[in-house]
């Protein structure tokens, strides 16, 4: 049987990829887009059924609603789990953990919240040096 | 301060820079089962922030052209400039290596993924003799 597969929606690759190591580690097959938009090319692809689509929807962005009515009426079995902030993701990605094929987390998810606080920093560090 | 990395095992880490998300996939699932991390970016640019926030990459597989700021081309040059340890493979469906100035190496496009993978794993085992993927 095929690991059960979770695409995370996520503009900021330095927030994506800690979430989507963290999915991987607690046995999920994780595919990755940056936008709205590529999330629709990998769900019409259909080479993977996507059992859950994790999106970062900040406040006022209309596309990650749109994806979640577009993945509603399209694909009624994929279910959509919408946060609104970074802290918000990491809890979401904590209990799909729970809830994936490996037997226990790897490890809690406020170390990938953490982790993800320090990329930010290092990246406003470097951006004003 | 560098950011701490999070508790995993050492794998070696791939960084694929790819626009088309359905290439990148494939490539990255590829590479993946071959036992390698693979982090995936659309842009060069941003592929140059994650490297700069100071995680782990040893070895960047890169389209030419990408959008934003940086062009594949620009990301290796940097690379070799400030990160000369990490290893940059390029690749491109119409660019000429000549005539485009690539100094180092690249892969034309539409690409083998057993061959790429197997260069891939060749220049890390030169990078350092001994180590799994």
């Amino acid at each position: 049987m095929n690991d059960p597969c979770i695409l995370i929606v996520e503009r900021d690759l330095l927030v994506r990829t800690p979430l989507a190591e963290y999915l991987r580690e607690c046995g999920y097959l994780v595919l990755e887009a940056s936008n709205a938009f590529d999330a629709r090319i990998l769900l019409e692809d259909g080479s993977r059924r996507v059992d859950v689509v994790l999106a970062e929807v900040p406040s006022g962005e209309a596309s990650g609603f749109a994806l979640a009515s577009w993945v509603r009426r399209h694909l009624p079995n994929t279910q959509v789990v919408l946060a609104g902030t970074i802290a918000t993701a990491t809890e979401k990605a904590g209990d799909i953990c729970q809830e994936g094929p490996a037997l226990s987390k790897p490890y809690d998810h406020r170390l990938v919240l953490d982790h993800i606080q320090r990329l930010l920093a290092a990246r406003d560090r470097n951006d004003r040096a | 301060m560098v950011p701490q990395p999070l508790p995993r095992p050492h794998t070696a880490r791939i960084l694929v820079v790819e626009d088309e998300v359905l290439i990148r996939a494939l490539i990255a699932e590829e590479l993946r089962l071959a036992g390698f991390s693979v982090i995936e970016s659309g842009r060069a640019d941003e592929a140059l922030t994650y490297i700069g926030a100071g995680e782990q990459v040893d070895l960047v597989f890169s389209d030419i052209q990408t959008p934003g700021s940086l062009d594949g081309l620009q990301l290796a040059e940097t690379l070799h400039g400030q990160y000369p340890d990490i290893p940059v493979i390029l690749t491109s469906g119409n660019a000429n290596p000549k005539r485009a100035g690539i100094r180092g190496m690249f892969v034309p496009k539409p690409y083998d993924i057993t061959q790429t993978i197997a260069l891939i794993s060749e220049i890390l085992a030169q990078k350092s003799p001994g180590k799994p993927p």
